[in-house]
């Protein structure tokens, strides 16, 4: 429990970040220089790669990102972009076989995720890397990002019909989730897979991005159920919107996992007691008992309990 | 307005350009730029010079402006059917349209940018519009704004209605809402070591809607309008260092949200049927909810890389939202309280409530490769919110041939959730494209849901979680043109929150990709889920299991392409309960079994003067059976033309067709047809 008034916890805080701006500016004026790489005569040189793949050194000096490689001495390649990524390329410029060459789309994907990460590991986006589903299951970087693309445009997919696309070349089932009636508005390009979903992973289950820190993305969107309700419903907070919601697309009106709103609610309001006195029954079994559900205004209970996202006013979720 | 805000746009849009191109001819030659000789270091020896000097520049000769601009018109042909089924599912109108608007603008002296990247769809009054910039001036700034408005509107005849079952629809759940969600983020030096950023974002709501106003027994509609706003702020910095990464951020949100319902007619609400020989009605409301709040919030994550076999991150999180509220409620009628069965004419009621919730998460995890081909991933969660709220409600009832009655309560609440996970993976590259992947998960936690009279008794919830998981995975991937993966995880709970939580399961999923025949590429993906809670008094049985086969044609010339997919799902629910007004034991059955195709085809064609006519013609079905059946068809069909240099003509034809078995009055068919032009360069 902490017990020190308001505006001392504010204050901590800001003295905390404070500090850590300070730390940072000190390491950054302290920030190493990187020694000249110094290349052996294993390396030809990007201007050897031009000769045979002129389309793919040009699209990649001038105008994809990796073009920092080539210019930038920090990452100790300058004029060696090309080898950066396929290791020494002196033999096979020398000889024009293929096994000298290293292609890291023929790779096993951790050793191809090792090459990218030699630059890319130590960013923001990756910090839920270890988490994420693509790593495990061996979704490599070229998965997704294609390295020889002129414009930028497919190693990093910016727009929302590429993006998708890019998604469902893999996840065929979710894209047919989309083509529901009642679905978020990704086939329409309104919407893109990676607004709700961080691909590097996140700390949040299936990759699902955050709000405001630690909240569930889903609350970017709808800022009005982020609460914090003075009477929540605790699905909302312990198992998140898809506790009653089919987040990419249903045949059900408003995304609902089951056809008719009662069902949704009875599921878990079930009225069960425990089998044995005392054992967990897990929460939230018991509704009120006067609820008569041959009569139709209890058939549903969204036209009462209005407030199921959690409630300001009322306890039972009706105002 | 719809044609007001193409015009908007398009003017803004002309505006950037022409200044763009003003800033092109009044700049100094390229050389003798400062910020170009900032982004341009000299060559070194190994330096291949030339292309490296000039990052994004153009050929000589070649337009810095390029891009494509879709402006045009829809027809929509009056929806056959329910209209407000039509605006709930797919809410495209007719009129002027701002199609889509794709620029890229490259500056050649990069005084003020490298490069400004312009998207927009969907203006015109569409249900979703968006609209993107980005733009960028190597190491010294990048700036994105996003903005999409999306159309919330829902009134489905069926939904939720008490009175379905008489034969008579209603619109008490209905809404129309307008959500704009803006953002701007500000990186200042991007690829330094040391980056600050700033962003802001917003997201506003505004609508009007039909709800209920629930007293005594009935329930009245009641005309409803709302309008929420979450302004987020944020900056930090990222410190990146040769085997160390630093990232803090601070945020402060600001959250309004007010809710005004009233009505001044007299309502007899959905409940006809006298109450002991009196007619209930509300004459008049006047109900109001007044919620402000904000939160802040700290981010910080550090990700380093030590030595070359150790890898390591970690990062925490911490946000504490609080609210409060000011509630209004004055109400006249015939009402009655059930549970005294006390009739009274007026009802005043008022609610002071706050919320405070704050939420910490952190996360740590770590991979090792002690071999090359070994790589040994662990992880820890943990997962920390309290929420404690306060209500003091005052209810004042003014009944006929009685006494004022005035109620005062104070009501807290507590909520609280403590969830931890630890994860180890080990990952082994077998050789000859094969990996195995090995794991194990802990999941453990506590909750609890506490809602506190001032007297009386307190109810209390409270359970926790207990999970072990075991995973793996086989994937293998011979060549380029063949890859095969299969995932295995089961999961065995001792205890869950919720009945319908996982408890017992066990999730597998395969699939393939396969390339043949040069152009011709098929894939095929399946995924089951078993999930079994077989404590007493539950027995809940759930298995949803889906395959999908799809079929991709990319010849290199290009002229023709197609890709079809078809799934097959089914899903299938069973849960037991008691029926509350006997106590009687039943069971909540869902079962849905779905078709589902899409497809699309795209054939260049040579036309008129030997010019390039592109064609495209597919669209999705669905077609569901069990607890809803349903259908729906989404055909379209497109045609590009070109008419002379950088302008073509394009039209689409689509066709909305929907349908539900047990709610044939919901249904609706409707073609739209789109034709406009494009303006290319």
């Amino acid at each position: 429990m902490n017990h020190a008034p308001p505006h001392r916890r504010r204050s901590s805080r800001t003295c905390g970040v404070a500090a850590l701006l300070l730390l940072a500016g000190g390491l950054q004026a302290q920030k190493p220089t990187v020694a000249p790489k110094t290349f052996g005569d294993d390396y030809a040189g990007s201007d050897q790669c031009q000769i045979c793949h002129e389309d793919n050194f040009n699209n990649v000096t001038h105008s994809n990102a990796h073009r920092v490689l080539d210019t930038d001495p920090r990452y100790g390649f300058q004029g060696h972009v090309c080898e950066a990524c396929h290791g020494p390329g002196a033999k096979h410029a020398s000889t024009a076989d293929i096994s000298f060459i290293r292609f890291p789309s023929k790779l096993s994907a951790a050793e191809t995720d090792k090459i990218c990460l030699n630059c890319h590991l130590n960013q923001p986006t990756h910090a839920g890397r270890i988490q994420s589903t693509h790593a495990k299951n061996a979704v490599s970087c070229p998965s997704c990002h294609k390295m020889h693309v002129n414009g930028g445009a497919l190693l990093v997919a910016r727009k929302n019909a590429d993006v998708n696309n890019l998604c469902e070349g893999c996840h065929a089932n979710v894209k047919a989730q989309f083509e529901m009636p009642f679905h978020h508005k990704v086939p329409e390009n309104a919407m893109k897979c990676v607004d709700c979903h961080n691909p590097h992973g996140t700390v949040r289950p299936t990759m699902t991005q955050t709000f405001a820190a630690s909240e569930p993305g889903c609350l970017q969107c709808h800022g009005d159920k982020r609460g914090p309700f003075t009477f929540e419903h605790a699905p909302m907070k312990f198992d998140g919107c898809t506790a009653c919601h089919e987040q990419h697309g249903s045949a059900n009106p408003r995304m609902l996992i089951r056809s008719q709103v009662r069902q949704v609610c009875l599921e878990c309001h079930a009225n069960m007691p425990a089998a044995v006195p005392g054992e967990s029954r897990a929460m939230a079994v018991v509704p009120p008992a006067f609820h008569d559900l041959n009569s139709p205004i209890y058939q549903n209970c969204t036209v009462c309990h209005q407030k199921l996202h959690g409630s300001y006013v009322d306890r039972f979720l009706l105002k | 307005m719809r044609s007001y805000s193409i015009l908007l746009l398009a003017f803004v849009m002309a505006g950037f350009v022409a200044t763009a191109e003003a800033q092109d001819a009044a700049a100094p030659p390229a050389s003798g730029s400062p910020a170009a000789a900032d982004a341009t270091p000299p060559a070194t020896s190994t330096t291949t010079a030339s292309a490296a000097a000039t990052p994004e520049s153009r050929p000589s000769g070649e337009s810095w402006v390029t891009g494509t601009l879709d402006i045009g018109y829809r027809w929509v042909g009056t929806p056959g059917g329910s209209f407000a089924t039509y605006r709930s599912v797919v809410n495209l109108g007719s009129g002027p349209k701002l199609v889509g608007l794709d620029l890229t603008i490259l500056q050649p002296s990069r005084r003020w940018f490298d490069s400004v990247h312009l998207r927009a769809y969907g203006w015109g009054g569409d249900p979703y519009s968006t609209f993107h910039l980005d733009a960028k001036k190597a190491s010294v700034y990048r700036l994105n704004i996003d903005y999409r408005g999306i159309s919330y509107f829902n009134n489905l005849p069926a939904y939720a209605d008490p009175l379905l079952a008489n034969g008579i629809t209603l619109d008490e759940q209905s809404f129309d809402k307008h959500r704009r969600i803006t953002s701007v983020n500000l990186e200042i030096h991007p690829g330094r070591a040391f980056t600050p950023y700033v962003a802001a974002e917003r997201d506003a709501s505004t609508g009007t809607g039909v709800t209920v106003f629930q007293s005594g027994g009935n329930e009245y509609p009641i005309a409803d309008a709302t309008n929420d706003a979450t302004n987020l702020v944020r900056a930090g910095f990222r410190a990146a260092f040769r085997h160390f990464d630093a990232t803090v951020e601070e945020g402060y949100t600001n959250f309004r949200s007010d809710q005004n319902d009233s009505t001044g007619t007299k309502n007899n609400g959905d409940n006809s049927a006298p109450l002991i020989g009196q007619t209930l009605d509300l004459t008049s409301l006047l109900q109001s909810y007044g919620i402000r709040g904000n939160s802040n919030y700290t981010k910080a994550i550090v990700t380093s890389s030590p030595f070359s076999w150790f890898d390591v991150y970690a990062q925490a999180m911490y946000t504490a939202p609080r609210n409060t509220v000011n509630y209004q409620q004055y109400d006249t009628g015939n009402l009655v309280v059930l549970s005294q069965l006390l009739f009274y004419n007026s009802e005043q009621y008022l609610v002071s409530s706050t919320a405070r919730f704050p939420h910490t998460t952190a996360n740590a995890g770590w991979e090792i490769r002690p071999r090359s081909r070994i790589r040994i991933l662990e992880s820890f969660l943990t997962d920390q919110m309290n929420n404690s709220g306060s209500a003091a409600q005052n209810e004042t009832i003014l009944a006929p041939a009685a006494s004022a009655s005035q109620t005062a309560a104070v009501l807290d609440s507590t909520l609280g959730y403590h969830s931890n996970q630890a994860e180890a993976n080990i990952l082994f590259d077998a050789g000859h494209g094969f990996t195995i992947r090995s794991g194990y998960r802990y999941v453990w936690g506590t909750a609890n849901d506490a809602v506190i009279p001032a007297s009386g008794l307190i109810t209390l919830e409270q359970d926790k979680l207990r999970r072990n998981v075991e995973m793996g995975t086989l994937s293998w991937r011979p060549t380029q043109k063949i890859f095969l993966s299969g995932e295995a995880e089961v999961g065995q709970s001792g205890s869950t929150y919720f009945r319908t939580s996982l408890y017992d399961y066990q999730r597998i999923r395969a699939m393939g990709r396969f390339s043949f025949w040069k152009h011709w590429q098929v894939s095929g993906d399946f995924r089951i889920m078993n999930n079994h809670n077989p404590l007493a008094g539950t027995s809940y049985k759930f298995i949803t299991h889906q395959e999908s086969l799809t079929l991709i044609y990319t010849p290199r010339s290009k002229t023709v392409n197609a890709d079809v997919t078809y799934e097959h799902c089914g899903y299938h629910s069973n849960v037991t309960f008691l029926i509350p007004q006997n106590l009687t034991p039943g069971d909540s059955v869902f079962n849905e079994n779905c078709h589902r195709i899409s497809g699309m085809l795209n054939a260049s064609v040579k036309g008129f003067r030997k010019q390039t006519v592109t064609l495209e013609a597919g669209g999705s079905a669905v077609l569901t059976s069990g607890s809803n059946p349903a259908s729906y068809y989404q055909p379209t069909a497109k045609f590009t033309a070109p008419m002379i240099k950088n302008v073509a003509l394009f039209g689409e034809w689509r066709y909305y067709g929907f349908g539900e078995l047990f709610y044939q009055y919901q249904s609706f068919r409707a073609h739209l047809v789109t034709v406009g032009l494009r303006f290319s360069k």
